[in-house]
Formats: C-alpha cells, sequence, structure tokens
C-alpha cells in the first residue's frame, strides 16, 4: 500500500446483524473461571465492512455485508454454495481484481484506510493479506523454493537470510521437522496435508498481517485437517485469520465469529444474490442463533 | 430481491429420530405416570398388589432410561447437532434423569401401601399428605404436558410458579406432635417420608419445566434459572 496504514487501537463491541445490546461478560469469566482469551470487544478491528456489496459487471453478487474482523482472532464465513462467502473472501486482498467487472461498492477498510482507495497498491495488499486456497497448489519446484519464492521476490537477496526465512515459515507451519532434511526435495513428493502446509509457509514466509483461507482443508483426511485447525489456533497469535469452509463442525471448533451468508433469488430472472444473514461470535451462532435462517442451515433442516 | 429460495428439508432422517426420541421420552413419562397413579391409590387404598406392579413397571422405567440415554449419546456422537437440536438432545438426557428420580420417589411412596390403615387413622396429618401429594402429580402431569407440546408457557409457569408445601409440612408438623402410643414414631416418620416425597416430586417437576424453558429458548438466563 502507498497509503500509510495505521493500526487500529480502538474497537467498536462485537456487531450482530440483529443484536446490538454490548457483549455480556462471558459467564465463565463471571465464574471466575477464565478461559484467558481477551475481550474480543478490545481487540483491534482489522476489517471494517458496511454495507458492502460486490457486482459482476451489472450483477450483483453479495448485497449489504456489515462485519467488523478483528485482529488476532480467526473469522469463519458459512452457508450454501452460491452465498457469495469466497466473493467475500476475495474481496479482502482484492483477488477480484483479476475477474474482469468485479467491483465493490460500500465501505471495505484495512485497519481505517480504504481497501479499494485509488492510491492503494494490489501487490503491497496482497503482501500484508495471504492466501491459502482450497486444494493445496505448490510450486513444481524443491519445497525450498516454494518458501523461498515470495521473500525472493520481495528483496530478500542473502542466502542466510532466505534460509532463515525458510526455516522460521516451516516451523510456524508446522512442517519443519518433518522436511528439514529434504528442503531439495519437490514440493510434490509431500502428502496432501503436507502440501497444504507448506502452502500455509509459502504464505506466512512473506510476513503477512491477515491469512484468508478458502476451504483450506477440504481436499485433506480428517488427520491432515486436525493438523491445519491446531495450526490455525497456534498463528493465530500471530495472524489475524478469516477462513471460508463448508465444514460447520470445523468453524465451530476454530474460529472466534463466524458469519453466516445465504441467498436472495430474485424471482423476475431467477438469480441469486448473497446475503450476510447473521454475523456474531461463534458460540453464540452455534448454540442460540438469532436469525431462524442460520438456526435452520445449521442444524441441517434445511439448505 | 424479494425471498429467500424455498428451502429443501435436509437431515430427515436425523430430524425424525430427534422426534422419535422426544415421543419415547413421554413414553417414559407416562411409565412414571402410572407409578404415580398407583402412589395415590396405593396412599388411599393400601392395596399391597401395587407394590409389586409399581417395581416392575420401575425396572421397565430403568431400563427405558438407559435405553435413551444410549440413544442420546448415540445421536451425540453420530450427528454432532447443535443450537437448538443439541439443547434438545441435552435436555431430554436431564429430563430422563428428572423422570427417572421422580419414579424412585414414586415408588418409596408406593411401598408405604401396607400400613396405608395405619397411616390413614392419624387422620388430619394424613390428609394433608394425600393433599400434597395430589398437588405434586398434577405438577408432574403438567411437566409431561409441557414436555409433549414443547409448550414455553406451561414450562415458565413451571419454572416460576411452584406451589409451596411450607405450610403444609408446618401443619403436618403441628398435627404428628399430637401421635401417640408405641407407633407414633415409626407413623410419624412414615408420614413425613410420604410428604418429603411429595415435596420432592414437585420440586423435580418445576426443573423439567426451567430445563424445558431452556431448551425452547436457549436463553443464558434460563440456563442460569436451570441450573439453580
Amino acid at each position: 500500500m502507498t497509503e500509510p496504514v495505521a493500526p487500529a487501537t480502538t474497537a467498536a463491541s462485537p456487531r450482530s446483524t440483529t443484536a446490538t445490546a454490548p457483549a455480556p461478560v462471558p459467564r465463565t469469566a463471571a465464574a471466575g473461571l477464565s478461559t484467558g482469551a481477551p475481550d474480543p470487544s478490545q481487540l483491534p478491528v482489522v476489517f471494517e465492512v458496511r454495507d458492502l456489496s460486490v457486482y459482476y459487471g451489472s450483477f450483483r453478487a453479495v448485497r449489504d455485508v456489515d462485519l467488523d474482523v478483528r485482529q488476532h482472532e480467526i473469522t469463519a464465513f458459512i452457508g450454501p454454495s452460491g452465498c457469495g462467502k469466497t466473493t467475500m473472501l476475495r474481496c479482502f486482498n482484492r483477488m477480484n481484481d483479476l475477474i474482469p467487472g468485479a467491483h465493490p461498492e460500500g465501505t471495505l477498510n484495512y485497519h481505517g484506510v480504504a481497501l479499494y482507495g485509488p492510491k492503494v497498491d494490489p501487490v503491497e495488499v496482497r503482501r500484508r493479506i495471504g492466501m491459502v486456497f482450497q486444494k493445496p497448489n505448490p510450486f513444481p519446484k524443491s519445497i525450498y523454493d516454494n518458501v523461498a519464492y515470495g521473500p525472493r521476490l520481495l528483496g530478500t537477496k542473502k542466502r542466510a537470510d532466505v534460509d532463515a526465512v525458510i526455516e522460521e515459515s516451516l516451523t510456524k507451519a508446522a512442517l519443519w521437522d518433518e522436511v528439514k532434511d529434504r528442503l531439495k526435495e519437490s514440493a510434490m513428493g509431500l502428502s496432501g496435508g503436507q502440501q497444504q502446509r507448506l502452502c500455509i509457509a509459502r504464505a506466512v514466509a512473506t510476513k503477512p498481517e491477515v491469512l484468508l483461507m478458502d476451504e483450506p482443508c477440504s481436499a485433506l483426511d480428517p488427520i491432515a485437517t486436525a493438523r491445519i485447525e491446531d495450526l490455525m489456533q497456534e498463528i493465530k497469535t500471530e495472524f489475524t485469520i478469516v477462513i471460508v469452509t463448508h465444514n460447520m463442525q470445523q468453524a465451530a471448533r476454530v474460529s472466534d465469529a463466524t458469519a453466516f451468508y445465504s441467498t436472495d433469488v430474485n424471482p423476475e430472472s431467477d438469480r441469486r444474490t448473497g446475503v450476510l444473514v447473521e454475523f456474531d461470535r461463534t458460540e453464540t451462532i452455534f448454540s442460540n442463533p438469532s436469525d431462524e435462517r442460520t438456526e435452520n442451515y445449521i442444524t441441517g433442516r434445511f439448505g | 430481491m424479494a425471498s429467500d429460495p424455498m428451502p429443501s428439508p435436509l437431515r430427515t432422517v436425523f430430524h425424525d429420530e430427534l422426534d422419535q426420541l422426544r415421543l419415547q421420552v413421554e413414553v417414559m413419562g407416562i411409565r412414571v405416570d402410572q407409578n404415580l397413579e398407583r402412589l395415590r391409590r396405593a396412599l388411599r387404598e393400601g392395596d399391597e398388589q401395587l407394590v409389586g406392579e409399581a417395581l416392575a413397571a420401575d425396572d421397565e422405567i430403568d431400563d427405558m432410561h438407559l435405553s435413551l440415554l444410549e440413544r442420546c449419546y448415540g445421536l451425540l456422537n453420530r450427528e454432532a447437532p447443535v443450537a437448538s437440536d443439541l439443547r434438545f438432545v441435552l435436555s431430554a438426557v436431564r429430563i430422563l434423569s428428572e423422570f427417572e428420580r421422580i419414579g424412585d420417589l414414586a415408588l418409596r411412596g408406593i411401598k408405604l401401601a401396607p400400613q396405608a390403615d395405619d397411616l390413614a387413622a392419624t387422620g388430619a396429618a394424613w390428609d394433608l399428605v394425600l393433599t400434597l401429594v395430589d398437588v405434586a402429580v398434577e405438577q408432574y402431569r403438567t411437566a409431561l404436558r409441557a414436555w409433549s407440546a414443547q409448550d414455553l408457557g406451561l414450562a415458565t409457569d413451571l419454572a416460576t410458579n411452584r406451589p409451596s408445601f411450607a405450610s403444609y409440612h408446618e401443619r403436618m408438623i403441628v398435627e404428628m406432635r399430637h401421635f401417640e402410643g408405641p407407633e407414633a414414631v415409626p407413623l410419624a416418620m412414615a408420614v413425613y417420608a410420604a410428604g418429603h416425597a411429595a415435596d420432592r416430586i414437585a420440586d423435580h417437576a418445576a426443573i423439567i419445566g426451567a430445563r424445558l424453558r431452556y431448551l425452547i429458548t436457549g436463553e443464558a438466563a434460563h440456563l442460569a434459572a436451570e441450573v439453580r
């Protein structure tokens, strides 16, 4: 980004599309059973989204999204296929710029700076806001070169410096111990779960602040999925994570806040537009959601 | 954008299982109700045959309790229910325990059948016990109706308007002071035990109301009320 980005120091109360009351004191804390988790309302807002709609040409794919993504939290986007979760996720690092005609309308601020402002450099956005995709997509190169790619592109040239970034990134991705003796081997020889952790290492190697994860475990077996979920909990102390998932149990397990999206249908054109139905703390969404549509979706009554 | 697309039902087998669970909890509740009716008759008529019937029915209740608990754990394992479905299964687990406990309390009273004539001879104290039992059974039946219909109004009424038995107990104690003769103490203990069982049955009915209220609303304040 060319515009200065000041870390936000103030934060509003957690928002819900249906409830505006201040967050209650967690019952565990009131009972002297602190979980050690910080009060979410005190965490800085990384992304502030207000009345955001996303268009593909003249078609509005997602409309009227209001939510805050808070620092060092995992925010999950859930909802049926076609509800706009991935479209919203891709707005956060301007990946939609690559699609002709795609454009957002409304407010999408990153630490108070308009992410789609005219002076904002999309490349710098993507350095700060990394992405991990649904299917592991390592380059057909060595494990070392996969992780070194980003730092080298950003100007890290000395071998020792690159080595340090490699070890640090692979350690953060919980992969170092498994691959440290075969860094020069092809990344394509790793298992699916290892490849996905390699992609996480590759994403964190450029030292982003935010990691966007688009169904990162959908191609993985339960063991590899558990490793990635554990990893997410470990690295959220350093990163802010937004994850799109179809696995509601995964959203319930890993995330701090959850946004449930659904679709409206235009009866004339039969086209669907994604809508944010409810955004709240994950424990509220999965225990006592405010909106009947959320309840019906998470309990699997209707879809 | 006028409306949501017409939703289509999903997980129908799971939700059929929840419906079936609700009915089977109700069936167990009816078995308990049958023993409560035996309790009323045993205390009034002293029919000792009712003791055997009630013991057999209680064994059946215990078996149903175990079977339904296993069903609940199976649903938790297999289906990972959330939100209202999770509250439903957890409420079923807890309400089953309330039913089972009420069944035990009924049995405790029914076992007094052989002493019914002697207890009836105590007069006003025993009349108070019979009144307490009637009130308690009525509370229980309200709880059972609330469960069957998942009725928030009935549940709230049970949870918040539990009839006070304190004045009955005070009057019972006053009456028991007049007991005389070598059987005075055993009779007083039997009267007290039956009155206490009725009191506990009404308590459990109120707890069922509180649990049901939280199941239906999911509100944290109602969970707190249920626990307390």
